[in-house]
């Protein structure tokens, strides 16, 4: 059950990242949305 | 479509392939290296043989079993409680690739927590594997983490209170040598400590030995830590080392310190439970930049610095505490060990063949008595 919640929050927020870096229009400010979507997607699939 | 939605698209592409290689590389870690038993292998069973609650997970692992023709004692080899502690789990496999029993039986763990080995500290920059040259080849091996990894055990608990009911920080309940006795329906590394008991109960362990590194700068270092069960048997073993050289102190296991195997396999099981520590350079928090020569050579100038300022609790040197003089000490005191059970308890004998000698893993080092890789 545990690992359910944990995956939504992780999923709602990597879905929030994603649309801030569509959205956003400085390009500085997009890199360092991804530079931290790559630790979400990381968390998501279990892997680190 | 907009420029920066053009350039979002590109950079969320980028995220994907960074995370693809990076995935890559962390995944990898779950790759076991290979490990070729002697044909003097009595059978090979799993942790969950002996507690059903860990198949299929990442705590269970593989349980070597040597048996002589003749009964006697038997005795219990633990490497890999703390996966970056690399002399223990190489002590370990060596024995398997070589031992044969005469008389009595021997069971080894070499990765005690498998899922430790899976991952290693984040922000230490510590190498993923290690290698060591074979006749045959070079092999390698993992260097893992001191705790489960937390992909197979979250979150932890602000404060842990742990099986045997000592209050611990929250990433305590990770860690395998304070979760003993082990909780059946507990975190993954409480099942695995519980799997351990169960393993002990069931073979009905006379000797239980679990093998450690610790900092050069650690007080317990070099040393047998005993349960007041096994105390002159670690005296005896202790004698038996300083007569050959081998310079070794003796730490008796504190009773208000729960948790750690040395206490609770003595108390719980009712065992004699022995833990052994060597100096590991790499473990260290003065050593500088981490590497798979560091853990392999033990080489390290701040170590020599810190040892020149009085520091340490070993000798170092320009030579560092190389892995062979690690491995090759906790073969001597296994065998120390081994003969004064004997000496104490006549109706307890295990007789080893085929044991690499400690003196000849100090001369020629580890790689010539492990198999050549295939």
């Amino acid at each position: 059950m545990i690992q359910i919640i944990y995956h939504v929050i992780v999923l709602y927020l990597t879905i929030h990242l994603i649309w801030f870096i569509i959205r956003e229009k400085k390009f500085w400010s997009q890199m360092s949305g991804v530079i931290v979507l790559i630790m979400f997607l990381l968390r998501l699939f279990l892997i680190k | 479509m907009k420029k920066h939605h053009i350039r979002a698209i590109l950079l969320l592409l980028l995220a994907v392939l960074v995370c693809s290689f990076s995935g890559l590389d962390f995944l990898n870690m779950h790759k076991e290296e290979a490990l070729f038993p002697s044909s003097n292998l009595t059978a090979k069973k799993k942790l969950s043989d002996y507690f059903p609650g860990l198949k299929n997970s990442p705590g269970d692992s593989s349980v070597y079993i040597f048996e002589g023709q003749k009964r006697g004692g038997i005795l219990l080899i633990l490497g890999g409680t703390h996966p970056n502690e690399p002399a223990g789990f190489i002590t370990a496999i060596l024995l398997v690739e070589n031992l044969a029993v005469k008389q009595g039986k021997v069971i080894i763990v070499p990765r005690a927590n498998n899922s430790g080995f899976m991952h290693n500290d984040p922000q230490e920059g510590n190498p993923q594997r290690y290698s060591l040259d074979t006749p045959g080849g070079t092999r390698w091996f993992r260097y893992g983490s001191r705790l489960t990894n937390p992909i197979h055990q979250w979150p932890d608990p602000v404060l842990y209170v742990n099986p045997a009911g000592q209050k611990l920080s929250g990433t305590e309940s990770r860690n395998l040598n304070r979760c003993y006795p082990g909780r059946k329906n507990g975190y993954l590394t409480e099942k695995i400590a519980y799997g351990i008991m169960r393993l002990i109960d069931d073979e009905r362990i006379d000797l239980a030995i679990d093998l450690h590194e610790a900092a050069p700068e650690y007080p317990v270092i070099n040393a047998i830590v005993f349960h007041e069960n096994s105390a002159e048997l670690a005296a005896i073993a202790q004698i038996t080392l300083q007569m050959e050289g081998v310079d070794i102190r003796l730490e008796a296991s504190p009773p208000n310190l729960r948790g750690l195997s040395h206490r609770e396999w003595g108390d719980f099981a009712k065992t004699r439970a022995i833990l052994l520590e060597t100096a590991n350079t790499s473990h260290g928090r003065l050593r500088g930049k981490p590497s798979a020569s560091l853990i392999v050579e033990g080489r390290d100038k701040n170590y020599q610095k810190a040892a020149q300022l009085g520091r340490l609790f070993v000798h170092f040197d320009k030579n560092g505490i190389p892995l062979k003089q690690r491995v090759s000490r906790h073969l001597a005191s296994l065998i120390a060990l081994i003969s004064g059970l004997y000496e104490l308890h006549p109706e307890l004998p295990i007789q080893l063949d085929n044991l690499p000698s400690p003196v000849e893993v100090l001369q020629v080092g580890i790689g010539p008595f492990l198999k050549p890789s295939k």
